[in-house]
């Protein structure tokens, strides 16, 4: 498959130890095409190489104080573009973190454990299904 | 005659081919010197003559110079000149009729032109062209018939090389079949033999430990009667192969009276031994054979026999430089045979007596087998009997002497209560066989781990450390001999691999060997060899390793960190497994340190991010959830900013195991890493 093909995926973990074992499980799984970012802001900075989805983690400004927190950056990320599809990773399976994500218009949020990668995983397919669908439709729209 | 002329008739004199010229009767008026020469006749006596007539076929001539008059003139009309002599000389003729001023024929010109040489070259021509056309139909011929011959040489190649292909499967076909068989066969008998020992042992009734007993005495027999089957097989297919290897005689025999004892005592016999201490301790021979011989006179002599004794005897006949001769016989004090019976006791499925079978059991196979194991070896076998009063089988071989190690042999260990804990993997396919075998090694007190096939196990032996391994040969997706292999040549192991197999045939054995397997055990298997072949190598390999082991075990009392998560999630690639522990060895001290800070500045707010970070580590690490779970309090603690005493506890104890997994993992990284430059 050609790195056209492939799909772009961004991501951004302040872990390191964790963000290898995301990339490594990707790498491993299906026809990506990974880049991996300790920062919110080196994300943010290499937007232009146009993610087709972005994994971001909540809580980015634990250790460094000046760093921006998953909010601001998703925030940031969907105000330069819209359409990029961002899924919440966090350590913290309360319902208040989920729904801050959501309020703040992520498409999913994962809570980071063992199984983590397959529920990323599944999400983004069922993203692709949603995209392809949707093109469809429009294509059909635009001929009614 | 002017000068014109006189040169024109020089001309036509020169010419070797016969100028008439004729006269419009025939008559010859005028020639040159070819004709005279020609005919073998002066040109005075041819002059006024019938030219006709020197002509083989004067009519055919006659014909032709008529047509010459008639026609004014003939091309090319092939006749005969002959000589006086008879020398014929082929002619063609070409004529022209000439005339007078007004047109009157006067006579004919005749040119005979000699086409000897023509005619000559133009037979030879094709009688060559002939002789090409039959050299060509002799070649072609030639090469059919090579073609052919080559075709049939062909065929004939290639029906020898079908025939021997052919002949070769059958072999092998019969081969598997039995080898086939055998294990489909003794793999159930296994489970049921197996299982029948383990429900004796626990609490039965009287009547339900009878019923037990005939299972198990069913299935032995059953068992026995396969392999007897299997042997002759072997022998009539040729593939009973001796082994000449180093082994210790007197241990070899002591240790398998030793598995016939119970038998003996059950029967309330004495069984007596007779070992002649002359000879030498290392002999190179069969011992697996030299076993099955006396296995079977032996049982025999225990079936046969109600009371008294058996007795056991080897001595030393002959010694010299190079072999020992060893006598070694088998003698009861049961039933006996009779003399006209004797020749009869050694032929397949016979018995002496028709009856023998209904009363003591068995097939008539052992003593058929004990001869075609004795034979081949160069001994014979000898029957002393007297009705009612026993008989003594006994058979010489000769052994090699050697001055070599000879091959460690399995010594009956008694249960010992102070060889605990060792740890097996049993490598199985058969969900019966391995709960079996899981059940017979918790009984010897061993802790028992198992894995499905030859990958699996090699995954488990990637991330646990096991005193010796159990190892099937036939499995789905990896079978033993290539497991084996693996962890020989690849792992670079020494763990002490026993193989159990089903079908034990010589080729089989070998292939164990060859792949470096330690030893094997027949299925279903006998539990005190079992118990003393895995003790007999983890002490052998103990003793060889014996530092390295203390430490092993060392490091495997304090591991807190378990590599399964990590392997499974890279798939064991050592470059990933390198990756992620030099990633974990990079930031956990960080966060630890930072953890540290943040507790004595009483920064909550970073005590607890820290701690949170620190969370999915942990369990990629393999390291015990407990501290996940105090990470996790302490970050819960450090968010609601409530100071517990309880902290700094929880922090010393994380750190603790970061530090121990780090050591831990550098450990392991060093590993990885020298599996990967090999």
């Amino acid at each position: 498959m050609s790195k056209e093909n492939k799909i772009k995926l961004f991501l951004v973990d302040d872990d390191i130890v964790f963000l290898k074992l995301l990339e490594i499980e990707f790498l491993d799984h299906a026809d990506f095409d990974i880049e991996t970012y300790i920062t919110g802001e080196l994300c943010l900075e290499n937007l232009s190489n146009n993610p087709d989805f972005i994994v971001l983690d909540y809580f980015l400004d634990g250790i460094d104080k000046n760093a921006k927190n998953g909010i601001d950056i998703l925030d940031k990320i969907l105000a330069i573009n819209p359409d990029i599809p961002v899924i919440m990773l966090s350590c913290q399976d309360k319902i208040e973190v989920a729904i801050d994500c959501m309020h703040h218009k992520a498409v999913d949020y994962v809570v980071k454990s063992e199984t983590s990668f397959i529920r990323l995983k599944k999400i983004i397919k069922d993203l692709i299904e949603h995209r392809k669908l949707e093109k469809t439709l429009n294509w059909y729209m635009d001929r009614i | 005659m002017d000068k014109n002329r006189v040169n024109a008739r020089s001309l036509i004199e020169a010419s070797l081919d016969p100028l008439i010229t004729i006269n419009t009767r025939g008559k010859i008026t005028d020639m040159n010197e070819a004709l005279a020469n020609t005919t073998g006749i002066t040109r005075e006596n041819l002059t006024g003559t019938d030219f006709f007539e020197y002509f083989t076929e004067p009519q055919k001539a006659r014909g032709v110079y008529q047509e010459v008059f008639a026609t004014g003139s003939v091309n090319n009309s092939p006749l005969t000149l002959r000589h006086k002599d008879g020398k014929l000389t082929d002619v063609l003729f070409n004529g022209s009729a000439y005339k007078d001023e007004q047109g009157n024929v006067l006579g004919a010109v005749v040119v005979a032109r000699d086409v000897t040489e023509q005619k000559r070259i133009a037979t030879e021509l094709t009688e060559a062209k002939i002789a090409a056309e039959l050299a060509t139909k002799i070649a072609e011929t030639a090469k059919i018939k090579a073609e052919s011959a080559t075709r049939i040489a062909e065929d004939a190649t290639k029906i020898a090389e079908d025939a021997t292909r052919i002949a070769e499967d059958a072999v092998k076909a019969k081969q598997q079949f039995l080898s086939n068989m055998s294990h489909e066969i003794r793999t159930p008998m296994n489970a049921i033999i197996g299982f029948t020992k383990v429900l004796l042992k626990t609490d039965v009734t009287a009547k339900q430990n009878e019923y037990l007993t005939a299972i198990k005495l069913s299935g032995d027999s059953l068992i026995v009667l396969i392999n007897d089957i299997l042997d002759l097989a072997k022998v009539d297919a040729g593939k009973m192969v001796f082994e000449q290897t180093p082994f210790k005689m007197a241990l070899s025999i002591s240790a398998m009276l030793h598995l016939f004892e119970p038998k003996i005592h059950e029967k309330n016999l004495t069984l007596i031994k007779e070992y002649d201490a002359q000879i030498p301790e290392v002999l190179i021979g069969d011992p697996v054979r030299l076993h099955q011989i006396i296995l079977n006179l032996l049982s025999n002599a225990v079936k046969f026999t109600s009371n008294g004794e058996i007795t056991v005897k080897v001595h030393l006949l002959e010694e010299d430089e190079e072999k020992v001769t060893v006598e070694f016989a088998v003698s009861d004090t049961g039933i006996g045979i009779a003399e006209d019976k004797i020749e009869k006791i050694f032929e397949n499925f016979q018995q002496a007596y028709s009856g023998t079978s209904r009363l003591y059991g068995g097939t008539g196979l052992g003593l058929a087998i004990v001869k075609q194991l004795v034979e081949p070896q160069g001994g014979s076998i000898l029957v002393e009997s007297k009705i009612n009063e026993g008989s003594t089988f006994s058979f010489s071989l000769n052994f090699k002497k050697t001055t070599a190690e000879a091959e460690y042999v399995t010594e009956i260990v008694e249960l010992d209560l102070d060889i605990k804990g060792l740890k097996i993997l049993v490598v199985e396919d058969i969900v019966l066989n391995q709960l079996l075998m899981k059940t017979i090694l918790e009984d010897f007190g061993f802790a028992c781990d198992v894995a499905a096939d030859g990958k699996i196990a090699i995954d488990k032996i990637q991330t646990n450390t096991y005193d010796a391994i159990l190892m099937d040969l036939q499995m789905p997706v990896m079978n033993g001999f290539k497991a084996t292999e693996h962890i020989r040549k690849i792992m670079n192991s020494t763990v002490p691999i026993i193989a159990l197999t089903a079908d034990v045939t010589t080729v089989d054995l070998a292939k164990c060997k060859t792949a470096g397997m330690n030893d094997y055990i027949a299925k279903p298997v006998d539990e005190r060899l079992l118990y003393s072949k895995i003790v007999g190598l983890v002490k052998k390999s103990l003793q060889n390793t014996e530092n390295k082991l203390d430490e092993i075990i060392e490091t495997k009392k304090l591991k807190c960190i378990d590599l399964d998560y990590l392997n499974r999630r890279t798939k064991s690639k050592p470059e990933l497994m390198i990756q992620m522990i030099l990633l974990f060895l990079e930031q956990t001290p960080q966060l630890i340190s930072t953890m540290k800070q943040s507790l004595q500045d009483k920064d909550w707010v970073l005590l607890s991010a820290s701690a949170h970070k620190i969370i999915p580590s942990f369990s990629i690490m393999g390291i015990n959830s407990d501290f996940e779970n105090m990470a996790k309090q302490v970050q819960e603690f450090a968010s609601k900013q409530i100071e517990s005493d309880g902290i700094p506890l929880l922090v010393f104890k994380i750190e603790t195991v970061c530090k121990q997994a780090c050591k831990e993992l550098e450990f392991e990284l060093n590993v990885i890493k020298n599996t990967l430059h090999e």
